[in-house]
């Protein structure tokens, strides 16, 4: 395999398996959280935040996740016709029908962009990748406070505790984004297979 | 081209997606995002991520992780070896009395977690081998397995149950108390099972010796018993403040999951391998379930979005012809050869989101039909050509059990989960007796 993509794929994966090995342990974070919800409830006054916190957490730990699990082969398969073919055979299939799957993921990512942007108060006249333009051009030449006049009404939550929405749709984002680099280099990884060669 | 028969080409291509042995979530996914796209032009690309973040609005997910959690705590760090133990010496006098006791235990670990995995892991690792050395039929005793940790998703707290409710709105507070009965049910008729066998046929489940039943001292048995206060002590825990409205349904599963992580802290049991593959593990299955619900909703805004389930409904009623109740039984009927074919993931996935509503509209209690729905998930658990506990049954067990064995073993305990399942049909109050007597009719 070309050098370029060998490296691409080293990269992904340890990148992957970083965020991975992280977003692994959120979910002590959210025992915690869900747990200091029941004790303030019981003692002191119900805390507000505490219910979206925990389904930020809980959205972060599987899209973060989603793509070291993708590594360790953990997502299930209809195997009763795949479970009987080589390897070989799987890998063909594979390396055509994970279009499909690069295909899904990318409509996922533009969605996640352009909710993002809505979150971040894009102008309904504007276009998501003018707004995200100028919001970067803004930065660099005027610092975050000329970002900040780019930004327009920002989305919140319809609940009392009333979080702003950017931050999770960000992750999500990420995720998504990470999650399609991934099934990328699993695609590189069953041209490898069919060849005959390790990645 | 008219709804109804979008509907049937959106099903056949996932089908044929799914068929292609690609990863499940991405084959609903790809026919979820092409039909969003051709059905609606401008506009569709935002639909996929508009519909998965409405999980955020499915709070009860949250305890998908927790449970899934509890479970591997449980089965990893071996804290219920104790128990498996504690059945051994109390019931290993009589015939089948291991096999009779390794239902027990199933009974009580389904208690303390929401998945059939756990119940699976232990049942496999440590009450196969055991039973195969005291000579028990191997075909027997794999059904068994199969069978007592299929509970694990009826018996509350129950994984199945909570997604169910969120496709049925109904409250699953309800829906776990609903299948306490049925889940008892079913154990005490495998336990009827499993006795009569060998009452007929004493070499299929062969007693202790006399001399091994005499060297387990009278205090050294009840020593034993302890053992069974860790899974009345985390049942408790969890659903004690939770029934009390003390805790919400999600804070009962943080609950669970911190008090199996002290409790296994506590036995000496939390090693660092055990955390390490408890953390991946949980990890890697909640990612599965996450992202095929993922690409399930988007499927679902889609299919929603063009009256499938009323076209279905117009179907049955009309078109057929049928009152409710032969509705009903078609269903389940079609549920069942479905399930064959379709692991559970799946059928929650694809067929409840298109018949729970229908039940709902043909005047039927949503309640009773959750426990229904489990039951005949955990008939496709268990039926091949797909079922999730085959191939974990499969990666489990000891070698001198073949995949013929595990098969041939499951064709009498299915045969007594479909006699639960009609019984439970004709008689709705097993199941909705206790709801109704907590909660008020």
């Amino acid at each position: 395999m070309p050098r370029i993509i060998v490296s691409y794929v080293r990269i992904v994966e340890a990148v992957n398996y970083r965020v991975g090995r992280m977003a692994m342990y959120l979910i002590f974070v959210l025992m915690a959280i869900l747990m200091w919800s029941s004790i303030s409830k019981t003692f002191f006054s119900p805390a507000l935040w505490t219910l979206e916190t925990a389904q930020f957490v809980m959205v972060a730990y599987y899209l973060l996740g989603g793509p070291y699990s993708m590594q360790l082969n953990s997502h299930v398969r209809m195997d009763l016709v795949y479970g009987s073919w080589s390897i070989k055979t799987k890998a063909w299939v594979d390396a055509f029908t994970i279009f499909g799957l690069i295909f899904y993921l990318v409509i996922l990512l533009q969605g996640a962009i352009g909710s993002t942007a809505y979150s971040l108060g894009q102008p309904y006249n504007m276009g998501i990748y003018e707004f995200y333009g100028n919001l970067i051009t803004a930065f660099f030449t005027g610092g975050p406070s000329a970002a900040s006049e780019v930004l327009g009404h920002m989305e919140r939550s319809a609940t009392s505790f009333r979080p702003y929405l950017w931050p999770i749709k960000s992750i999500a984002t990420l995720g998504i984004f990470l999650m399609l680099l991934q099934a990328i280099a699993v695609f590189f990884k069953d041209i490898a297979t069919i060849r005959g060669e390790e990645l | 081209m008219s709804f109804e028969w979008i509907a049937v080409l959106m099903f056949a291509s996932m089908m044929i997606t799914l068929m292609s042995g690609q990863r499940v979530f991405a084959a609903i996914g790809i026919v979820a995002v092409v039909a969003a796209l051709l059905l609606w032009g401008t506009g569709g690309e935002d639909i996929p991520f508009a519909a998965s973040m409405k999980l955020m609005k499915w709070y009860p997910l949250l305890t998908l992780p927790l449970f899934i959690y509890m479970g591997f705590v449980l089965s990893e760090s071996g804290i219920a070896d104790d128990l498996y133990r504690m059945f051994h010496v109390w019931m290993g006098g009589i015939n089948g009395g291991l096999a009779i006791g390794t239902i027990g235990l199933m009974v009580l670990i389904s208690a303390m977690n929401g998945l059939s995995v756990a119940g699976m892991a232990i049942g496999a690792t440590i009450a196969l081998p055991e039973l195969l050395k005291r000579g028990y039929d191997k075909r027997m005793i794999s059904g068994v397995v199969q069978a007592g940790s299929s509970l694990g998703i009826l018996v509350p707290p129950s994984v199945v149950l909570v997604l169910y409710a969120m496709i049925a709105r109904a409250p699953v507070g309800q829906l776990w108390l609903a299948g306490v009965f049925p889940g008892l049910m079913m154990a005490a008729m495998f336990v009827a099972y499993i006795w009569i066998r060998c009452k007929i046929n004493p070499s299929l489940g062969p007693s202790l010796s006399k001399e091994e039943l005499a060297s387990v001292t009278t205090a050294e048995k009840v020593k034993l018993l302890r053992a069974g206060l860790l899974p009345v002590f985390i049942f408790a825990s969890m659903m004690v403040p939770f029934v009390n409205g003390w805790t919400s349904l999600v804070e009962s599963s943080a609950l669970g999951a911190i008090v199996a992580s002290l409790a296994a802290i506590f036995k000496g049991r939390y090693t660092k391998h055990v955390f390490e593959t408890t953390m991946r593990e949980t990890l890697k299955i909640s990612a599965m379930f996450m992202w095929i619900i993922l690409a399930a909703l988007a499927f679902g805004a889609v299919f929603d979005g063009v009256g499938a389930v009323k076209a279905i409904e117009a179907f049955f009623l009309d078109d057929l012809g049928l009152g409710p109740w032969e509705v009903l039984l078609l269903m389940q009927l079609s549920f069942l050869i479905m399930g064959t074919f379709l692991d559970d993931t799946a059928m929650l996935v694809i067929v409840a989101p298109l018949y729970v509503p229908l039940v709902g509209s043909l005047g039927f209690d949503l309640i009773w039909y959750g426990v229904l729905y489990t039951i005949t998930s955990q008939i496709a658990y268990m039926t091949p050509p797909f079922g999730y506990n085959l191939f974990l049954m499969r990666a489990m067990a000891p070698p001198e059990i073949t995949l013929k064995d595990i098969y041939v073993s499951i064709i009498p305990f299915v045969g007594v989960m479909l006699l639960a399942l009609a019984l439970i049909t004709i008689f709705p109050n097993i199941a909705l007796w206790l709801p109704h007597y907590v909660y008020g009719p």
